[in-house]
């Protein structure tokens, strides 16, 4: 994990407090911690790229996992809404669009009265169109980085922390093994070993993501 | 009473200078601070606790005087004062701002690995001195370490409370182990994490990976047998971590004085380890085909 995903994570901290209060009814307040940790990058990401501001990117992943945790019944019952990807994405690309209605004018010398700042509605070059193929794509390169990285975050939570120190510096450095070994103080053995069970763990990991909203519909 | 110095959620430090014109740090703990009265008699009663055993152990900060207004609302204790950030012991009132392991870690980034086994070891005896009185930390972190005339001493003991009271949340976020704070197990824990933080320069929520550059030198030889002692202190799985604070200051004080011998012992337990396990497969193979060949035994007599 970089510096700055590590700070990024720290700003998100309020942003999820917040949000957890706003879950604070539902009996599965746990679950929802995990479903932010697991989502709030990718939505974050994304709605940075569709070009809005840190603040309003921050205000749609709390929107977006709160229509998600209001629907999310709806959604398992429904065949009718298809993938939890693509629902998913559904629903962040809608709270992306109300960030850009909420925008005030920003064009200089433009006297606009308050009335007409609240109702004004972005300009169409502003609202990213659902059936843009670049934002679909963008989206599809989102989701698999960010399973691979949220799948990663929860291996790491469990795997023995040298054996992550190995696979950190073999896998993911691009260290030769050797090199692992004589720096750790390890046998190569142990460098493979380590790195075999965390990408066997990753790749289960991920599985289990890809199933966990879809395997119950 | 010369100026506010710092100030926290449940109250504010004054800079102070006695009637022998010694300067001391004063805690002004206020009851409408917080929501009701508990949490607030609970950090006096913490207080009470702490006071007499701060002034026995080196590594704590000493509690020299607590006073109580019932009638105002709040309680202060005086403290030892921490050396300036820059001039060290020699105070100058309108520029001084202590001297804490947080802003040195902020200035420096990353320090010396000798320097980090040093405070480890003082700070891990001081914690064990805590835990023999029956007491808990609960907010072991780099800005509550501070440095009296160059010797680092645990400080912030707000959230100090009696071992009895159990688990809590309370603490900072990345430093308080997954099963929560309040035991002797997560004050090792917090201890580990600001080793890991102040060695590596990283924070600690990129636990455990280690910094960028890891080159052949002898400080990264050292660095590496140093994480295997941090490694322990933050162990996810409890019982194969550090059981008292004690257990770990010695591990330290083994760096200090012989290194050589530490890391041949560490290299021992790995092998101790695959012995273990090769001498487990080979009994297990023996055992199967002992059965096995009593099985055949037996059906060759009927």
């Amino acid at each position: 994990m970089s510096q700055t995903m590590t700070s990024q994570t720290e700003d998100f901290i309020p942003t999820r407090y917040s949000l957890l209060s706003r879950l604070q009814n539902r009996d599965d307040k746990d679950s929802w911690k995990d479903f932010f940790d697991t989502y709030w990058r990718l939505i974050y990401s994304i709605a940075l790229r569709s070009g809005l501001t840190e603040d309003e990117a921050q205000d749609v992943v709390q929107e977006t996992i709160i229509c998600v945790a209001k629907d999310i019944d709806k959604f398992k019952r429904d065949r009718m809404f298809g993938s939890f990807k693509g629902w998913l994405r559904n629903l962040t690309r809608w709270r992306i669009t109300d960030q850009l209605r909420k925008r005030k004018p920003r064009a200089a010398g433009k006297n606009v009265s308050p009335a007409e700042e609240n109702t004004r509605l972005p300009e169409t070059s502003e609202i990213p169109d659902p059936a843009d193929d670049g934002l679909e794509k963008i989206w599809d390169e989102e989701w698999q980085t960010n399973l691979m990285d949220a799948a990663l975050e929860r291996v790491k939570r469990r795997v023995k922390e040298e054996h992550y120190q190995m696979f950190d510096l073999n896998v993911i450095r691009q260290w030769p093994a050797n090199k692992v070994a004589k720096t750790l103080e390890v046998s190569v053995a142990q460098v493979y070993l380590a790195k075999y069970r965390i990408l066997m763990l990753i790749k289960r990991e991920v599985r289990l993501l890809e199933k966990q909203w879809d395997g119950s519909k | 009473m010369l100026r506010p110095i710092g100030r926290g959620s449940s109250g504010e430090v004054w800079l102070a200078r006695n009637a022998l014109g010694t300067y001391r740090a004063v805690k002004i703990v206020r009851e409408k601070a917080f929501k009701n009265r508990r949490p607030f008699e609970r950090e006096f009663n913490g207080i009470l606790k702490f006071e007499p055993v701060s002034r026995s152990h080196d590594g704590l900060v000493d509690i020299l005087q607590v006073g109580r207004n019932e009638a105002a609302g709040y309680f202060y204790c005086v403290m030892e004062l921490a050396d300036d950030v820059v001039t060290s012991s020699n105070i100058h009132p309108q520029t001084y701002s202590p001297r804490t392991l947080g802003q040195d870690k902020d200035r420096l980034k990353r320090l010396p690995v000798a320097e980090c086994v040093r405070l480890g070891a003082a700070i891990a005896s001081a914690l064990g001195f805590l835990h023999k009185n029956g007491l808990i930390h609960r907010d072991i972190k780099p800005s509550n370490i501070i440095f009296v005339n160059g010797i680092p001493k645990l400080a912030d003991i707000g959230l100090v409370t009696d071992a009895s009271e159990g688990r809590s949340f309370v603490g900072t976020e990345g430093f308080i182990p997954p099963e929560g704070s309040g035991t002797i197990r997560a004050d090792i824990y917090a201890l580990g994490k600001v080793l890991y933080e102040i060695s590596t320069g990283k924070d600690r929520n990129e636990y455990p990976a280690l910094p960028e550059l890891l080159d052949n030198h002898a400080e990264t030889r050292d660095l590496i047998l140093l994480n295997k002692i941090i490694l322990k202190a933050c162990r996810v799985k409890t019982w194969e971590g550090y059981q008292t604070a004690e257990e770990m200051m010695l591990a330290l004080l083994a760096f200090q004085f012989d290194k050589e011998a530490l890391r041949k012992r560490e290299a021992s337990q790995f092998l101790s380890k695959v012995f273990a396990i090769v001498g487990a497969i080979v009994a297990l193979g023996i055992f199967i085909g002992i059965i096995w060949r009593l099985i055949q035994l037996m059906k060759a007599s009927d």
